[in-house]
């Protein structure tokens, strides 16, 4: 009797503070999985506030490049890039880029993409919003990629709403780095020497900048779509398969006989190179030394307790301390000189090939107006296309000269040296028709260079603000009625353009 | 005699709650994995969060574990009785609620501390500790301070709240 006593409060007393405990770690329990929950975030959600709910330090930091917001022309800087893409859109429009915020917006005002009045106007292809916004995979990932590269530009107003935001490089689940183009993947198995499958963390923080940072041509492809019709895809590819340098890329270009168009005023089939950021950087000693895009361009800041990788992408040189300063010794007015000095070099032997290859242009003109024959011309045109893709590869991707000044100076001086023997070979087609001393036009303005090329610069801006007020209102609205449009992405954006 | 009966047989029930309750408690708290030294055993409860995420974006992170700078590695004997005296603090601790935003290390703790730092960093610092006995005898730690008094963010970073790291993705590993 006594013992079962002794034994009942003995097991009381050891069960209250079991029950305690119990009920402790039951509450600890709950409380850790609601710290724990992951996001709720759906699969390529293309409104990078709703991802910014759960991530609101990266994605105010993200909402920064709004920042960066002047406009560079470009064109008025340096005049003489109007006669050498006469016939392109480039020759119309083109501004130094902006922040992320922006790039959707200036893909939108820019003169380039023209002023379509429906869905299947207007000069460009739909790939030109590749890189422009996170609802470009989720298109693909919808209707195809094939699908998606099909059609004009303007086919996809009403779809693609949101600049470059989260979607572009996070999975929405783990929130690792993902490159959501596959034609990057299928560009890095080609040249072979990073599979993608192969890629560490490390290399994703340069990856998910290289599916956009790169050299890149607009692929025809057809195929069949569900219906059985047959269709023709311009699938933006990466020309990697020979190797990442400006002559491998020129070589395969080359064998497809591509261009992506041709010289109004020189009848050269021209390539255009777009922004080999990530092919030349890899060249440079940072490249090399196995740093990634983000170590610089996103370094990381601590705000108390939490490190978080800075998503406001720009200038390391707003941030040398926590940039250079990790790895280098020296003070921050060193290597603002240091830097100013290597841009300098570049612009130095970038201005000398301009000139050059807007002389060859309108030299090779004027042979042509004189009645000179096309076997005449063949090999000068020859030049002044592999002249102006090496000078073009070289400073497109506007951060080389600090990248990789070596290579960027190794392919700049090609360029002139190509550029003068284009010109070498047409000064002798214009002697044989006795125009020896023939000297180009005066290019020193963006509007004399406009005017010599014979572009209507006026009548595209009108068509544009036309285009602006009427279709391009419509695709927002477009983009609301179907809940994907993100209106704290254009919250107080102020209209900005060469034009305006 | 009834009620003796009754008596043994409530005993017994009792004793078959305590053991299934503790039964219980030992599958909930997951009381078999503190006997690993394995750092996301400590944060099993969500309080170490903070210190988990820091620790993890620091430079310790590939050198040493929790337990290697937090319990004596002298002998064996001693790592389990620190190990014991910790555990019984923390889950009174977590059971009462007794704790608030801000962790402070207790002195037994910090001495472990003290000690593991000097013996990884044993070839950087045994000309300071030389000097020290030579110069400065006071009390066990030389020169009384610890390490971190002057290495202030080694390894969980100057700011320590429990706050401090909500929406840290390192600790989602669970």
């Amino acid at each position: 009797m006594k013992r079962s006593w002794l034994i009942t409060i003995v097991s009381v007393v050891v069960m209250v503070p079991l029950l305690l405990l119990a009920v402790s770690i039951k509450e600890n329990k709950a409380d850790q999985q609601a710290i724990n929950a992951v996001p709720d975030i759906k699969k390529l959600e293309p409104r990078s506030s709703e991802w910014g709910k759960y991530f609101p330090r990266q994605y105010d930091s993200y909402m920064k490049t709004r920042k960066s917001d002047d406009i560079k022309d470009v064109l008025k800087a340096d005049p003489a890039l109007v006669v050498m893409w006469a016939g392109y859109g480039f020759a119309t429009d083109y501004n130094a880029p902006r922040g992320h915020y922006y790039a959707l917006e200036d893909n939108i005002n820019s003169l380039r993409t023209g002023s379509p009045s429906d869905a299947g106007s207007g000069p460009m292809p739909s790939a030109c919003w590749t890189c422009k916004s996170p609802d470009v995979p989720r298109l693909m990932d919808k209707n195809g990629e094939l699908d998606y590269f099909t059609g004009k530009w303007a086919r996809l107003g009403g779809e693609i709403v949101n600049t470059i935001g989260c979607a572009d490089c996070h999975d929405n689940k783990t929130m690792k780095l993902n490159v959501t183009r596959d034609y990057a993947k299928r560009g890095l198995d080609a040249e072979g020497s990073l599979k993608y499958a192969d890629a560490s963390h490390q290399e994703m923080r340069t990856l998910v900048c290289a599916q956009c940072h790169s050299e890149y041509y607009f692929k025809k492809t057809e195929y069949t779509d569900d219906k059985g019709e047959k269709k023709t895809a311009g699938v933006v590819t990466f020309p990697w398969d020979n190797g990442f340098a400006a002559e491998q890329m020129e070589q395969y270009y080359d064998q497809r006989d591509f261009s992506d168009w041709t010289h109004k005023i020189s009848k050269t089939k021209m390539l255009k190179a777009q922004h080999p950021g990530y092919e030349m950087f890899i060249t440079g000693v940072h490249g090399q030394q196995g740093l990634s895009c983000a170590d610089c361009h996103m370094p990381y800041v601590r705000e108390g307790g939490v490190k978080y990788s800075n998503h406001q992408v720009g200038s390391p040189l707003e941030n040398i301390g926590s940039t250079c300063l990790n790895c280098h010794k020296g003070t921050e007015k060193e290597f603002r000189a240091t830097i100013e000095r290597k841009l300098e070099r570049k612009n130095e032997l970038s201005r000398t090939a301009m000139d050059v290859l807007a002389k060859a242009h309108l030299e090779a003109g004027k042979a042509w107006e004189l009645g000179a024959t096309e076997e005449e011309m063949k090999l000068a045109l020859q030049d002044i296309r592999h002249a102006q893709w090496r000078w073009d590869f070289s400073i497109a991707s506007h951060g080389s000269f600090f990248h990789a000044p070596e290579e960027t100076l190794r392919v700049l001086g090609s360029a002139i040296n190509k550029g003068q023997e284009a010109r070498v070979k047409l000064r002798t087609v214009l002697a044989k028709y006795n125009a020896a001393t023939y000297e180009a036009p005066d290019f020193s303005t963006k509007e004399k260079a406009q005017q010599i090329i014979g572009l209507p610069f006026n009548k595209h801006v009108d068509e544009k603000k036309v285009f602006l007020k009427g279709l391009r209102e419509q695709w927002i609205e477009e983009g609301k009625a179907k809940g994907i449009y993100d209106a704290k992405s254009r919250e107080g954006m102020q209209f900005k353009t060469s034009y305006n | 005699m009834e009620t003796g009966k009754a008596m043994k047989y409530v005993a017994t029930c009792c004793v078959v709650a305590v053991v299934g309750l503790f039964a219980f408690v030992v599958n909930e708290s997951k009381m078999l994995s503190y006997l690993s030294s394995d750092p996301k055993v400590c944060i099993n409860c969500h309080t170490m969060n903070t210190h988990y995420a820091t620790w993890q974006h620091s430079s310790h992170r590939d050198r040493a574990t929790c337990v290697e700078c937090h319990l004596p590695q002298d002998s064996f004997i001693n790592k389990m009785i620190a190990k014991t005296r910790d555990g019984y603090n923390h889950s009174l601790a977590m059971t009462l609620g007794a704790y608030g935003d801000n962790l402070r290390i207790t002195d037994n703790a910090a001495k472990r501390i003290q000690n593991n730092c000097i013996s990884c960093h044993q070839e950087i610092v045994s000309q300071m500790m030389a000097n020290s006995e030579l110069y400065h005898k006071e009390g066990g730690v030389p020169m009384g301070r610890n390490c971190w008094e002057c290495h202030r963010s080694l390894p969980h970073g100057t700011t320590r709240s429990l706050l401090a790291t909500q929406n840290n993705l390192g600790v989602k590993e669970l």
